[in-house]
């Protein structure tokens, strides 16, 4: 590229030549005056007699005059040269700025964070637009958002890429690819190369500004992108997080509490963090972990249960680690503990006296309702509305089955789930119980089941994932298998028979045992959901949630970290949605109006945001973007700057002509 | 007669009434050579009371007030005021210098002087107006009266801008020419290369109860040049070259506010009094304006 593109007529050069011995000529020349009587000249003597004085300085100004105009024809000149400096440009006209504002870049490995280096590295780039150039800002997290359409209106660009805030949202580069595709290849879906055409396309120069922390696109068809990572971000980057936060009753001492932290270390060395626990701001325990470097450790703090109750309220996770930490977003997390909601259990059976006196026993009553009905009450609208709504937590079926699953855990006895996933055997006798899985919650505490008679029982067979609870000489006749979000258990013999003749015949003693109400309550406690419900499961920034109340209402409130109340309307289905977790930290959960009743926590827990390490960006076909600090080299004028100057110099001659005052 | 249209043009009747009504006033008591219609601040004999003054032995008895004797048994002489002639000379500026100006300074000048000449035709006083290059030979008659007005006015008329002469040359003839005290108007536009000062210097030795009415044309207040101009003056015909900008007509602005205050400044301090008028001002305007402010007329 020539840096110097000397015009190749030579007349414009020799005009230009010439001034310059014409300039230093008329300076030769004694000016004419025009002669003018005046009454005196004595005034006008005196006014310019002291300007005499300074006669020389007099001089100066004029030569300054020859000075300013020889300068003046030099830089037209200099202009003519079409002077350029090797620099840097947009390829294309069209430029779209991908800057991430996801978790991640709130990291403060760069001064002042991540988000301000790229908010300068998208101002660059507002910088090097041509005249004509135009720009579209999109902001991403795991959703794209336009911050700003096609403009080339530089200020507003600025303003809007000033204005874009951090996010605690993980990121997910696709959407953001596929909003800026859609303005670059309009006309086509951006997953189909093949697709045809249907409007003129628009190549564009794809900027994403980001710190890299983001899966690969590998399906996404780039067009007439021309995409260039612009990374941010320290390479060596120190953080710890916490990946994973729950707390729930231990499985095998129910009169403890367990809360869990996984710590996830993404620096260079070892770090050791001191993890300290909170219920309700209180500090109730602390741990000090050690995490090798890129790996994963764990903080298990155990909490004993006075009372049996497990607590309520919020807990938090605060880590202190040593040295440096670049994110303090994943150092906090926090689990919401709602007081146990007492379990809804339906009970369907033609009549099982031992059954009915189990379920309404003290113990029972405290965690569950317990509503009993008969075979016929299946047949029933009502029921049919309520189990697909969701009403009960725990359906137990006495020898019946249900027309479709309920939106509930169930409990089979001697009959079989709807459907095809469960078989049973042929009705065998007496079977030997040899074996019960005494880890599962509904077999804890429950021994020596060896020492009950059953006299006929079929084995069970349930779908994939089964977990057999009893296991007999002839098989397993009693097994639990997940069904959706909720658990199916499958006794393989009846307590009562109807004989022949109409007579009840009792099929096993096990209601003379003590283990039966332990079982019965085990049940009632495990599949009722009062201690699988204690803990709300986490959710991410940014996701939304299905939120429910205790009782019965048409609108709801949230209470958000930031003691924002969002009113929440139900939108014709069971439960309400809020989707404005864009905070990390404890939402509660209320009546219009009235106390919290329940919480749910929101967490970070994103591996992808926690490791701050820079990394490569992979879109469509799996090549790598290499991060680019480089522009494309390119030809920057200067011959505008040149006129420029020389528009000022003439102002200044112009200026300096009008001030001078000699003879 | 000839000279009617020119004297109208002069003297025109409006100013004529207006002048028959003032007085030349002195500030300097002058002994008058013939009694005039003037109130002299001089006591002496007229009918006018002026003031009582104690007997004093050898006082003339006929003006012992004796009514006055006869209530205070003390004896009293009254005075009386004394009526005289005054002395007033106008001298024009005829330098081919003031020959600038629409009306031309020199021409503002001859009104003036014929103006203030007519006044002291009125009150029976001593009216010469003479010109810078006046000789000798062609002095002005000293005219008294007002039946005076014409001949005043055909000496105006015949008056013509004469040879370049200086300032303090023709100051220096003049005073030669009138050694006699009086009021003297003296109406020039004072640019002088040689300076005003040494002619001024000659009035004051006079003592004379001296004006000095300095005229500038308006284009030597307020110049209307452009361009790059060799000015000529029109005396000499010294030459200046000047290249007109903004910066240089303030400058010259300024230096001449600095003269007009030069010369009000030499004038005040020797007990002369300056005005500076400039010749498109009206002359009528200025005798019953600001002359009678400044105490020449009333």
């Amino acid at each position: 590229m020539d840096y110097f593109n000397p015009i190749l007529s030579p007349w414009p050069w020799i005009v230009a030549g010439l001034a310059l011995p014409a300039i230093v000529a008329l300076y030769f020349l004694k000016l004419r005056r025009k002669p003018v009587e005046v009454p005196s000249t004595y005034l006008w003597s005196r006014t310019i007699e002291d300007l005499h004085v300074n006669s020389l300085w007099q001089r100066l100004r004029q030569s300054l005059l020859l000075f300013l105009q020889l300068l003046v024809i030099l830089l037209v000149l200099l202009a003519f040269l079409r002077p350029g400096v090797m620099g840097t440009k947009l390829l294309e006209s069209r430029v779209i700025i991908l800057l991430d504002n996801s978790a991640s870049m709130s990291a403060e490995d760069v001064s002042p964070s991540r988000l301000d280096a790229a908010k300068d590295r998208a101002l660059e780039i507002v910088e090097k637009l041509g005249p004509s150039d135009v720009a579209m800002v999109i902001a991403y997290s795991d959703e794209a958002q336009v911050v700003q359409e096609y403009t080339d209106n530089r200020s507003l660009l600025r303003q809007k890429i000033q204005a874009i805030e951090p996010t605690q949202r993980p990121s997910r580069l696709d959407e953001a690819l596929r909003a800026a595709s859609g303005l670059a290849n309009p006309g086509r879906s951006s997953a189909d190369a093949t697709d045809v055409q249907t409007a003129e396309a628009k190549p564009a120069e794809l900027f994403i500004v980001s710190d890299g922390g983001v899966a690969a696109v590998p399906d996404f068809a780039v067009g007439n992108l021309n995409p260039k990572f612009l990374q941010v971000g320290a390479e060596e980057a120190s953080n710890v997080g916490i990946l994973a936060f729950s707390a729930e009753r231990n499985v095998e001492k129910p009169q403890q509490f367990q809360i869990y932290g996984r710590l996830g270390n993404f620096s260079l060395e070892e770090k050791s963090v001191e993890a300290s626990l909170y219920l309700d701001d209180l500090l109730i325990d602390a741990r000090r972990a050690t995490v090798p470097p890129g790996e994963e450790g764990d903080v298990v703090f155990d909490m004993d249960l006075t009372d049996g109750r497990p607590p309520e309220g919020t807990l938090k996770l605060s880590l202190a680690p040593e040295g440096r930490d670049d994110l303090a977003l994943d150092n906090v997390a926090y689990a919401a503990l709602n007081p146990a909601r007492k379990a809804r259990v339906l009970f369907v059976t033609p009549g099982n006296g031992p059954w009915e006196l189990a379920l309404t026993t003290d113990a029972v009553a405290e965690i569950a309702d317990v509503e009993i009905g008969a075979p016929a009450l299946l047949e029933t609208k009502e029921h049919h509305l309520a189990a697909d709504e969701g009403r009960y937590d725990l359906i137990l079926y006495d020898r019946v089955s249900p027309v479709r699953p309920p939106q509930a855990n169930t409990f089979y006895i001697a009959s079989l789930p709807p459907g095809e996933q469960w078989n049973a055997g042929e009705l065998e006798g007496p079977p030997i119980l040899v074996d019960s899985d005494r880890a599962h919650p509904v077999m804890y505490l429950i021994d020596a089941l060896t020492n009950i008679a059953v006299a006929e029982a079929r084995t069970i067979e349930g779908p994939q994932g089964a977990r057999t609870l009893l296991e007999a000489d002839i098989g397993p006749v009693m097994q639990v298998a997940p069904r959706g979000g909720f658990e199916d258990v499958v006794l393989g013999f009846s307590f009562y028979d109807q004989g022949q003749g109409g007579e009840t015949l009792v099929n096993t003693d096990w209601p003379r045992k003590l283990s039966f109400p332990i079982f019965v309550q085990n049940l009632v406690g495990y599949l009722g959901g009062s201690r699988g419900a204690l803990v709300a499961n986490s959710v991410r920034p940014g996701e939304s949630t299905t939120v429910r109340v205790d009782v019965p209402a048409d609108r709801i409130e949230v209470v958000n970290p930031a003691n924002e109340v969002t009113p929440v309307e139900r939108r014709g289905e069971a439960s309400f949605i809020y989707p404005f977790t864009e905070r990390t930290g404890v939402y509660g959960i209320r009546l219009p109006g009235k106390e919290v009743q329940r919480r749910f926590a929101v967490n970070l827990f994103d591996p992808r945001e926690s490791d701050l390490t820079p990394s490569e960006l992979k879109i469509g076909g799996g090549e790598a973007i290499a991060a680019s600090a480089d522009w494309t080299p390119a030809r920057n004028e200067w011959w505008k700057w040149v006129v420029l100057a020389c528009l000022g110099l003439v102002i200044f001659e112009w200026w300096v002509y009008n001030r001078r005052v000699y003879l | 007669m000839s000279s009617q249209p020119l004297s109208d043009d002069i003297l025109p009747p409006s100013l004529l009434a207006r002048l028959e009504r003032m007085e030349l006033v002195s500030r300097k008591i002058f002994r008058g050579r013939m009694k005039g219609e003037r109130k002299s601040r001089r006591k002496g004999q007229s009918v006018e009371f002026a003031d009582f003054r104690n007997y004093v032995a050898g006082d003339d008895l006929r003006f012992i007030d004796w009514n006055l004797y006869a209530r205070l048994d003390k004896m009293f002489l009254k005075l009386f005021l004394e009526e005289e002639d005054l002395h007033f000379y106008a001298l024009i500026d005829d330098s081919p210098s003031m020959q600038f100006g629409d009306p031309t300074k020199f021409r503002f000048a001859k009104q003036l002087a014929a103006s203030l000449a007519y006044v002291g035709l009125c009150r029976a006083d001593r009216v010469r107006v003479e010109s810078l290059s006046s000789t000798v030979r062609d002095r002005a008659p000293v005219l008294r009266g007002r039946a005076s007005r014409m001949r005043l006015v055909d000496q105006m008329n015949k008056m013509q801008p004469g040879e370049p002469i200086s300032l303090e040359q023709g100051v220096k003839n003049f005073c030669l020419r009138n050694g006699g005290k009086g009021i003297l108007v003296l109406i020039s536009d004072l640019m002088d290369k040689q300076g005003y000062e040494t002619a001024l210097r000659y009035l004051l030795a006079q003592e004379m109860d001296t004006y000095v009415i300095q005229v500038l044309a308006p284009e030597e207040i307020d110049p209307d040049l452009h361009g790059d101009l060799r000015l000529i003056d029109s005396e000499d015909a010294d030459a200046a070259e000047i290249t007109v900008s903004r910066p240089l007509l303030e400058k010259y602005r300024r230096t001449l506010s600095a003269f007009v205050d030069g010369a009000k400044e030499y004038c005040t301090r020797r007990g002369m009094t300056y005005l500076m008028s400039s010749s498109d001002r009206s002359v009528e305007d200025l005798v019953a304006g600001y002359l009678r402010q400044r105490g020449l007329v009333r």
